[in-house]
Formats: C-alpha cells, sequence, structure tokens
C-alpha cells in the first residue's frame, strides 16, 4: 500500500484493522518519516495527552528497534496547563529517557502572571509586535487569554513556526485521528504543509487509530496516561477553557486550524462591515 | 456511432453542474422576466426539464440556507442559525465559520466516494478547508488567502484579479460604481469557472454568482418600477447573467455523457427576493413591549442587556428567552420559559403597519422547525413576516419601523429550482441527497 495517498477504501480498510495490525502500520509510517527526514529534521510533538503520548511511544519502540536515538519532543507550554500534564509529562520523560524541549512564548507569560492580566503591546520584543501588526491588531494592550485568537497564535502557533525555524526541521509529527472530525478526514500520512507557516510536512502516524483503540493499546502495554482522563475528561486542552462539547484535544485543533482560528478576531470587524452593508446587525 | 459505442466501452462515470443564484426568486423576478422576453438562455432552458418553486430553511439567509443545501439538513442538525451567534453562555457575538460546521456536506460525502467537487463562491464555506478537490470560498470572504483550497492556488487567482465580492460599502451608496464593480465580479466568476472547469479533474462543479443578491438588496426599487430611471440597467445586468448560465450550459452540454443523459445540470437560489415595505425592529418591540432592557440608552452592543430582560432578538428573526440557565444575566427561570413565550407569541400577532397589515405570517416554536443535536443552540421562538416586512435584530433604532436604504428584501418560499433531468424538489433540503442520489 502507498503511504502517501490513499484511496477512501484504503483509509476504511485501515480503519478497520486489529488493534496488532495498526501498531505495525504506524510504525511502518514512523520508520518511513525517520528514513525520509532523518531523526534530527523531524520532531515529535507531544501534549501530554492520550494520543500525542501513544505516538510517542510507538516513535520509542521504532528508534530502539533501529538503535537510534528518539527526535526532539516539542511540548509548547501555553502558560495555562494543568498540574496533572505536567505531571504526567515530568514522568514521562523520566520513565523513558525523553529528549523533552519544553517551548514558551516567555516574552508573553513573563508579562502575564495569571489568565486574565493585561499586556501592553509595546512591551513586548520585536518578534511578537510583528506578530500583532501582521494580525492587524491595532490595540494597545490585550488580556491573557490562552484561547484567544490572539494568544493563541502568540503562544502556539508563533512558537511552533519558530521552533520549526530555528531547528531548520522539514517534518513535525502529531497524532490526529480520521475519526475525530470531519476536517481531518482527508488528511494523509505525510500532509505537506505551507503558508503562512514554514514550509514543513506533517507526519500523521495514528491516523487509522479510533478513539477506543488508544485505550485499548493504553491498557495493554500499560502506556502512562494523564490522571484527568480519570475524571471523566475525555479531552484535555488548557486549563482556563477546556471544552466538553468537542471529542478533539483543544491543543491538536488549534495546531491544526491555527492560522485561521488566530485570523478569527482580526476578521470580525470587517465581517461585521460587511454584514452590516447587507442590513445585518 | 463509433463515438457511442466508445462512450458505452468506457463507461462514463456522471458529471453535476450547480449554479447557484443567489437571493434569485422564482416568481417574483424568473418567471416574469421570461414572460417578457428577457433571459433567453435561461427560458430555452427551462422549458426542458423541471423549473419550479423551492421553499428554503427559516431564518431565510444564505448562510443558514446554503448551509442547508450543503449538508441536506436544517440548522438543529448542522448548528448555523445566522451570519452570527452568541457565544455559549454569553452575550458576546461570534461569527460561526466553516470550520465549525458539524455537519457532513456533499463535498465531503462524495469525496468519500472518490468522487472530486470544484466548488467556486459557495458562501458559508469560509475559512477555506481541505475538501476533496477545489474550494474558493464566498460571502463573507474576506481574506483570499484564507479563501482558497489547496492554497497553492491563491497567488493564482490574485494575479487574475479575482474578486470574492463586491465592495458593498461603495456600491450601496454609488449605484454607477455597483453596477461596474457587479459586472467585473461576474467576469472574473466566469474566468475562474473556464480555468477550472478545464483544468480540474472534477464530478461536481459548482459556482454561485451572488451579484444578483446584492443588486436586489440595493436596486429591487429600480427593477420594480419599470419607470425607474434604473431600470434598465437592473435587467441588463440579469442578461449578462443569464449570458453567463448559457457558456456554462453550452460547456455542460459539450461534455461526454450529456447528451445520453448521464450528466445533471442543476439551478436554485437559496431565498427569493421582495420589495420592502417596511424593516421591523424587533428588539425595539420588545422594549416597548416590557420584554427587553439596556444598561445605557443607546446600547453599544446585546452586552448592555440589563438583567431584568425577559427575551431579545437576534437578525434576522431570531427570538431567544433570556433564561437564568443559557446566560449571565438570565432573568427566566426555567418553568417560565413557555409563559414567556406565549407572551411574546400573542403580542406579536397582533402586530401590525401603520396601514393595519398584519406583519407575521408564523410565529414558530424552536421545536416546530428544529430537530437535532444542535437544536438547544437554537432560538426559541423563530418568525416569518409577510413579504414586505424585513425583520432586524438591530438594537439601537428609534422606532419599530423604518427603512434604512436598501430596497429589496429575502423572502422564504419563494426561491427557484430547475433540473434538466426534470428532477423535482420541493425544499432545499432535499438536494444534497439528489445530488448523491446520481453517483451511487
Amino acid at each position: 500500500m502507498d503511504l502517501d495517498y490513499l484511496s477512501p477504501e484504503e483509509r476504511e480498510m485501515l480503519m478497520a484493522l486489529t488493534l496488532e495490525q495498526k501498531i505495525i502500520q504506524s510504525k511502518k509510517v514512523i520508520r518511513t518519516a525517520l528514513e525520509k527526514f532523518g531523526p534530527k529534521k523531524l520532531a515529535v510533538a507531544w501534549t501530554g495527552g492520550k494520543d500525542s503520548t501513544l505516538m510517542l511511544w510507538l516513535y520509542r519502540q521504532v528508534c530502539n528497534e533501529l538503535g537510534i536515538t528518539i527526535p526532539a519532543c516539542m511540548f509548547i507550554d501555553e502558560g495555562d496547563q494543568f498540574e496533572e500534564i505536567e505531571d504526567l509529562v515530568d514522568r514521562v520523560k523520566k520513565e523513558w529517557n525523553i529528549p523533552l524541549v519544553v517551548v514558551k512564548n516567555t516574552d508573553i507569560s513573563s508579562k502575564a502572571g495569571a489568565v486574565g492580566d493585561i499586556i501592553i503591546v509595546n512591551d513586548l520584543n520585536e518578534r511578537n509586535r510583528r506578530e500583532i501588526e501582521l494580525l492587524d491588531f491595532k490595540d494597545k494592550t490585550f488580556p491573557f487569554e490562552p484561547e484567544s485568537y490572539l494568544c493563541n497564535h502568540l503562544m502556539k502557533t508563533v512558537v511552533m513556526n519558530k521552533f520549526i525555524e530555528d531547528n531548520e526541521l522539514q517534518a513535525v509529527s502529531t497524532a490526529i485521528r480520521w475519526d475525530e472530525q470531519d476536517a481531518r478526514s482527508h488528511e494523509e500520512y505525510f500532509s505537506p504543509r505551507h503558508n503562512p507557516i514554514p514550509e514543513h510536512t506533517r507526519v500523521h502516524p495514528i491516523l487509522h487509530f479510533k478513539e477506543r483503540d488508544i485505550w485499548d493499546a493504553t491498557f495493554k502495554y500499560n502506556i502512562p496516561f494523564c490522571t484527568l482522563y480519570y475524571k471523566g475528561y475525555r479531552s484535555l486542552g488548557v486549563k482556563s477553557n477546556t471544552s466538553k462539547s468537542s471529542n478533539l484535544p483543544a491543543w491538536e485543533q488549534d495546531l491544526e486550524n491555527s492560522s485561521e482560528r488566530s485570523g478569527r478576531g482580526q476578521d470580525k470587524e470587517e465581517i461585521m462591515s460587511k454584514l452590516r452593508d447587507l442590513g445585518y446587525m | 456511432m463509433r463515438l457511442f459505442d466508445k462512450i458505452k466501452q468506457k463507461k462514463i462515470s456522471p458529471k453535476t453542474v450547480v449554479i447557484g443564484l443567489d437571493g434569485v426568486p422564482y416568481s417574483e423576478l424568473l418567471t416574469r422576466l421570461i414572460e417578457k422576453g428577457r433571459l433567453k438562455n435561461m427560458a430555452s432552458l427551462f422549458g426542458q426539464g423541471y423549473f419550479g418553486r423551492m421553499e428554503v430553511c427559516i431564518p431565510e439567509i444564505s448562510s443558514v440556507s446554503w448551509t442547508s443545501f450543503m449538508t441536506g439538513d436544517q440548522s438543529g442538525e448542522h448548528g448555523i442559525y445566522g451570519f452570527m451567534d452568541l457565544m455559549p453562555e454569553t452575550y458576546k457575538m461570534y461569527f460561526p465559520n466553516f470550520l465549525g460546521l458539524q455537519k457532513r456536506t456533499m463535498f465531503d460525502e462524495l469525496g468519500s466516494m472518490g468522487k472530486r467537487s470544484v466548488v467556486i463562491n459557495l458562501p458559508s464555506t469560509y475559512p477555506a478547508r481541505q475538501i476533496p478537490g477545489v474550494l474558493v470560498s464566498g460571502f463573507v470572504a474576506i481574506d483570499l488567502k484564507k479563501a482558497v483550497y489547496p492554497s497553492s492556488l491563491a497567488p493564482e487567482l490574485q494575479t487574475m484579479g479575482y474578486a470574492v465580492d463586491i465592495d458593498t460599502r461603495r456600491g450601496r451608496e454609488d449605484h454607477d460604481y455597483l453596477l461596474q464593480d457587479l459586472d467585473a465580479t461576474l467576469k472574473s466568476r466566469q474566468n475562474l469557472a473556464d480555468l477550472l472547469w478545464e483544468r480540474e479533474n472534477w464530478d461536481l462543479f459548482m459556482v454561485v454568482i451572488t451579484g444578483t443578491d446584492r443588486i436586489n438588496h440595493f436596486m429591487w426599487d429600480a427593477y420594480a418600477d419599470s419607470g425607474h430611471a434604473r431600470h434598465a440597467d437592473f435587467i441588463e445586468y440579469y442578461e449578462k447573467v443569464d449570458s453567463f448560465i448559457g457558456s456554462m450550459y453550452d460547456k455542460f452540454i459539450n461534455l461526454p455523457g450529456s447528451s445520453e443523459g448521464i450528466n445533471h445540470f442543476m439551478m436554485l437560489s437559496d431565498h427569493g427576493f421582495t420589495k420592502i415595505r417596511s424593516e421591523v425592529y424587533l428588539n425595539k418591540w420588545l422594549q416597548e413591549n416590557g420584554f427587553l432592557f439596556f444598561n445605557q440608552d443607546p446600547p453599544a452592543s446585546l452586552e448592555d442587556i440589563a438583567p431584568e430582560s425577559r427575551a431579545f432578538a437576534l437578525d434576522p428573526s431570531r427570538i431567544y428567552i433570556n433564561t437564568k440557565d443559557r446566560y449571565p444575566g438570565g432573568s427566566v427561570a426555567k418553568d417560565d420559559v413557555e409563559k414567556v413565550k406565549n407572551e411574546i407569541r400573542s403580542g406579536l400577532e397582533e402586530l401590525t403597519f401603520e396601514d393595519g397589515s398584519p406583519v407575521l405570517r408564523k410565529i414558530l416554536d424552536r421545536d416546530e422547525v428544529f430537530h437535532g443535536p444542535f437544536t438547544r443552540q437554537g432560538p426559541d421562538l423563530v418568525l416569518l413576516s409577510h413579504h414586505g416586512f424585513d425583520l432586524k435584530g438591530r438594537i439601537n433604532s428609534k422606532s419599530i419601523f423604518g427603512l434604512s436604504g436598501l430596497t429589496g428584501m429575502h423572502t422564504q418560499d419563494d426561491a427557484f429550482f430547475f433540473s434538466d433531468k426534470g428532477k423535482r424538489v420541493e425544499t432545499i433540503f432535499e438536494l444534497k441527497e439528489l445530488i448523491l442520489k446520481d453517483y451511487s
């Protein structure tokens, strides 16, 4: 089977595989990615959630088999993390000896002690001011709200883009799945990303896993998971804004849609004015 | 004969072409202009299939209607109730957009069958997301870069001078400019359609003309009055649209399989249009009747709502009860919702215009109109007006009735549908299934 393009029938077939067959398929994707990009030009995006922790486990398996070191694991600290996630990340890092890189927009977070604190645009560094300008954001201050369009862009997208640029990465591996939502049902194992982020390939080794498979694998192979799942959370995002209306981990949702989402607020005024011209509002 | 044999051997897979004409009414415009001998292409085309009136969703606005078209369902299933909605448990407005659409579209379904769609200027598909094929989003697409899938097409569109929409701000005031702009936009739509028709592999080709809705909003008075100085200009624009349809149909009929009836050519509008007698500001009515209060006068936004308020309205015809369990400043207990609804209902039933004409045709309960997982997000009451009364959710009007410069308004019961295969539908909700059926 070709890993680059999958027909609808092939996708269906892959999703119907047994757990063991699914793991074999994922490992094949990971091996191909490692061969194609090399472990230094590839990073694994790890959120501490159940999906990306399983993906990390698979990378570790493949790297052990190949006798190579595991690629860098990027963890984005949005400044409003659940302590339970931090605990899990610490624990797994130690147990599995993970080369963890925590990235954070410290220029922003150092100026905000808590969610809701006001940040003054002029106090920020040049990169952040430029990003704010690109979003066409005109106010002199903004509140620190990790899930707002502006902060989301600054705390996640910019941070990840900078990480890709600084390390000249060619690929980032994320743990999205076909069954999460329609927007992902057409993703491939290797999906190139262009504008407006630095050109790179997204590698998606566990696309064919269903939510149930994740839990089956987690329990079968004794993979650590965050205690919040015990408390009934099905997906985990930032503390101040974990939505239960979606089965999709908020962080991954943002990773996929970050450019569009970051644009939402910027567009609001312009959209409103267009609607007004047609008699709405 | 040889050609036919060849076609049979190859077993042609069906192709569908859908032309959307935003806001073009069946009886108030198309049948009239055709009777008068205008719109020659449509006249001859409509003579050879089914051409009829179609009902659309409530509220009858483009965002809801086109979403209903592409998902084959009503708002309770797809979650889009208007151009704007309130963020859950707040009075803050947001724009539900294409990324948040929860229901699979016909383009996704076709993709699952291995079929590719080319979709140009379909409203409510912004920001563009991946569809199996090519998508150029329509209204309210304000940034071309985010309106194109695959994004590699964006620079090409920029070079072509592709325009998503006319400059409504300027066109609304300056009708000379409006007509030029409508013309230019129609041409750029045609250029893009020509390009993608030839270059892409597609099974469904869809293009929507939205200039029709714009001219209807701004210049309906010119259409309705044959003595109007701009009457001829209005008709002339429609004749240009007619030429566009003629050129698309010419291409269609030359596709392999069209003459054998394998392919399907359809047209539709997402709502009708009629002349405005008066706009009706529902929030002003709610204020005057003791259901709605604001903390300041005039209110800057709905966030200025006072806690004693029992109801408020959103564009164009959605009424929400200000319940304790749903809103931070809610005042109505769960058990009193029905009582408040009944009070509003009996009040609105009595609402008449200055000449005594009744304003509302139907006052509908949420559960009569909407069903599905997103029903609870919907309005508690939704209204349908008599033609001529344009319902509005504005919050700062001085009186219940008034005009704002627009001369045309939407209608729910006078959209149109055409199928060259003679397929008949009554409502816009039936189209997704009809289109998919050709491929099964």
